[in-house]
């Protein structure tokens, strides 16, 4: 089978919105619906995986409305392969939430089709981020993303995912306000300095960047920094992400944390590569590197003193996009590759503890660490996934993030910021003893409240355990699989603009 | 266009003074019919064809009519409400309105000297941050709304006045998703009304820390 790029990318394109149409109207049985969601993730995923394999980083591909490079692709990569796991563990979770004790759905009849319905266009939307040309359009998706989600968020409609919601919507909306008043600083820089021909084209834009005003470049920086940074989530603006993940369903929490974030990132990025030459590297590294600090320590007091399961979960992916800017901020390739592999990891593993976390709180009825113990001896099967999931996203040795995590703090010290990253350092251990508190006491000790029950089934158990092994085995052999290897630092130049 | 921001300064400092939901609502409408009336005018002295009158006419579709309209409708169905008088600072808004504007004025004397189009910058200003200080200081839903929909008239003020309005595509898009948002927000605000028995946010505080 020979596909072109095109026809690939075009197909990942219009499956997910064939789907969601189709989920909208509700009126397919149950049954059907769940193979038709898991069909069409699978093909999306397998188109992707196709995608990676024939996509030639140096020849980028684009067209009037589409631009793909390494970058967009890796992104891409991401968001598929969370994709697919979030086809696949969907049945067994809204099976439970709609049946056990715990379950709010249950309230509802038939909500199955609207959830697929605005799951998949989140998803869809995300893939459109990664792949359009246009900054502006890049803004309009973001925004689109803050939207479908909040329905989501909201999807329980109980008082605290209200509130939530509420606080979702007006943070983020006010955020990617500033930042589309960046975006028009941006083409008003365009319309002065560069020329009318193709606005807001990034391809365009990219290559006539020599004589852009400095002091109006550092303007829109400002802004779209502020503004995107709400959106990731960094320190003083994150007040929407601890509720809003702790709030929404499980799934989509992870779609959340996992890649929603990281679509802001990448955004972020493509603005940065546009704005870097006139405003110099020294003030956006200085500002990635500050907030990015920051937002660790800002989340390392709140774990400490969690009780709610997904809020630690929550500020533990704080911690993470704390940890991806900072690594952006080094601007040396090494940091800028594992970046790029921490978002793919950290996607990865947080998908997997936060539907664990989701099991947790069905079984034992309650969301609060301090009334759940003796989880090994109840929930065995959990228990492992819960303790794996824990041990991948601190960053140890078998597993992914434990090779991002370690070559961003090298970066530190190749960059020249040895102290900032004993700081990190410092705040990681730190970010490590709250996590592990809480979750041992949650594995051991006595049984002290009634449980429903494993609840693992062996469809999720696999997807969780594939996200795993996938996340731990790329990240080991980034350097000896020549596909993603190439893929990988070529994005990586890609992030660094010309330096390298 | 003098007499336009005239208007749209008394429009903004008469939306810092209403309480009722109703007429905020209308002050809005009057906010996003006079930006239609701007966009028409710099629209038809800029550019021509479908980009003249574009921008405008979906100003007037969307903000002035389906909005508003999609906001009195809400309004409409708030009743018995829950009493709760968090709306006694009204004062500390027009304050700070008044200090917005004394601050646009510095902010574009000192950014750009001798710019044409200063009132309508230094307008839009007002409506950016008064936009934001709605959000802050008031606690009734609409109201927050309409503080939303003010920062957001103000940001598309400034960006037509400096760009001649960006790229259609994009402003399609744009004003998509503020179709979306309100949509999204109105559908949020009728099930607090549900769950809560009233739209003042002021009673969510549940999640901290």
């Amino acid at each position: 089978m020979d596909f072109a790029i095109n026809e690939l990318i075009y197909f990942v394109l219009l499956l997910p919105v064939i789907f969601s149409v189709i989920s909208a109207t509700n009126l397919l049985p149950k049954d059907l619906l769940h193979w038709l969601n898991r069909i069409t993730a699978t093909c999306v995923a397998a188109a992707i995986g196709l995608l990676v394999v024939t996509f030639n980083p140096e020849q980028p591909y684009g067209d009037a409305y589409l631009y793909l490079d390494a970058l967009s692709v890796w992104m891409l990569l991401i968001v598929g392969t969370l994709y697919f796991a979030f086809a696949w563990t969907s049945k067994a979770y809204l099976d439970r939430d709609t049946n056990q004790r715990y379950g709010y759905l249950r309230r509802f009849q038939r909500l199955e089709g609207r959830f697929y319905a605005l799951s998949h266009m989140f998803v869809w939307i995300m893939f459109v981020v990664v792949t359009v040309n246009n900054l502006g359009l890049m803004w309009v998706a973001i925004e689109a993303t803050t939207l479908v989600s909040a329905l989501l968020v909201a999807f329980k409609f109980t008082r605290t995912s209200l509130e939530a919601t509420w606080k979702y919507v007006m943070v983020c909306t006010v955020g990617i306000c500033l930042a589309l008043l960046g975006t028009i600083l941006v083409y008003y820089i365009q319309l002065t300095s560069v020329g009318t021909e193709s606005p807001l084209n990034w391809l365009y834009l990219s290559q006539h960047v020599e004589n852009i005003d400095p002091a109006m470049a550092k303007f829109a920086f400002c802004f779209l920094f502020v503004g995107y940074g709400t959106k990731i989530g960094l320190a003083p603006m994150h007040a929407w992400l601890p509720d809003a993940h702790s709030e929404a369903p499980a799934l989509t929490s992870g779609l959340l944390s996992g890649s929603l974030c990281i679509c802001a990132i990448y955004v972020l990025i493509r603005n940065i590569i546009i704005l870097m030459p006139a405003i110099g590297v020294d003030f956006i590294s200085g500002l990635c590197l500050f907030f990015g600090l920051f937002t660790v320590a800002a989340a390392v007091p709140f774990v400490l003193v969690q009780r709610d399961v997904k809020r630690m979960l929550a500020y533990s992916s704080m911690e993470n996009f704390g940890l991806m800017v900072a690594g952006l901020g080094l601007f040396v390739p090494v940091a800028a590759q594992a970046m790029l592999l921490h978002m793919f990891n950290h996607a990865l593993v947080k998908y997997s503890l936060f539907y664990t976390a989701g099991t947790i709180m069905e079984e034992f009825g309650t969301k609060n660490m301090m009334r759940i113990h003796g989880m090994m001896l109840q929930v065995p099967k959990t228990a492992l996934f819960w303790i794996l999931g824990i041990v991948g996203i601190l960053g140890m040795p078998p597993f992914g993030v434990f090779f991002s995590k370690f070559y961003t703090i090298y970066g530190f010290f190749t960059a020249d910021h040895p102290y900032l990253g004993i700081l990190m350092l410092g705040l990681l251990a730190g970010m490590l003893i709250g996590i592990l508190y809480h979750v041992m006491r949650m594995l051991g000790g006595h049984e002290c409240r009634k449980c429903s029950g494993e609840l693992f089934g062996i469809v999720d158990s696999v997807v969780l355990l594939a996200l795993l092994v996938f996340s731990g085995v790329l990240s080991a052999g980034v350097n000896e699989i020549p596909v993603i290897s190439k893929l990988l630092t070529t994005a990586s130049q890609i992030v660094l603009g010309g330096i390298s | 266009m003098e007499y336009l921001v005239v208007f749209l300064v008394l429009v903004v400092f008469l939306q810092t003074r209403v309480t009722d939901l109703k007429r905020a609502v209308i002050c809005l409408a009057s906010q996003s019919l006079i930006i239609a009336v701007a966009c028409f005018a710099l629209g038809f002295s800029t550019s021509t064809g479908l980009h003249a009158i574009m921008p405008g006419l979906l100003t007037l579709v969307v903000k002035v009519i389906f909005i508003p309209g999609a906001i009195l409708r809400l309004v409409g169905k708030l009743k018995n409400e829950r009493e709760i008088l968090s709306e006694s600072n009204v004062n500390y808004s027009t304050m700070a309105a008044a200090l917005f504007l004394v601050m646009g004025y510095a902010i574009v004397e000192r950014l750009l000297p001798g710019f044409a189009g200063r009132d309508i910058v230094a307008a839009s200003i007002l409506m950016i941050m008064t936009g934001l200080s709605l959000m802050v200081l008031r606690k009734r839903a609409i109201i927050q709304m309409a503080g939303l929909i003010t920062l957001e008239n103000g940001i598309y003020l400034l960006g037509l006045l400096m760009t001649d309005g960006l790229p259609l595509v994009v402003e399609l898009g744009v004003f998509l998703d503020v179709l979306i948002a309100v949509v999204v927000l109105v559908i949020l605000t009728s099930r607090m009304r549900l769950s809560f028995m009233t739209t003042d946010t002021s009673v969510m505080k549940k999640l901290k820390g």
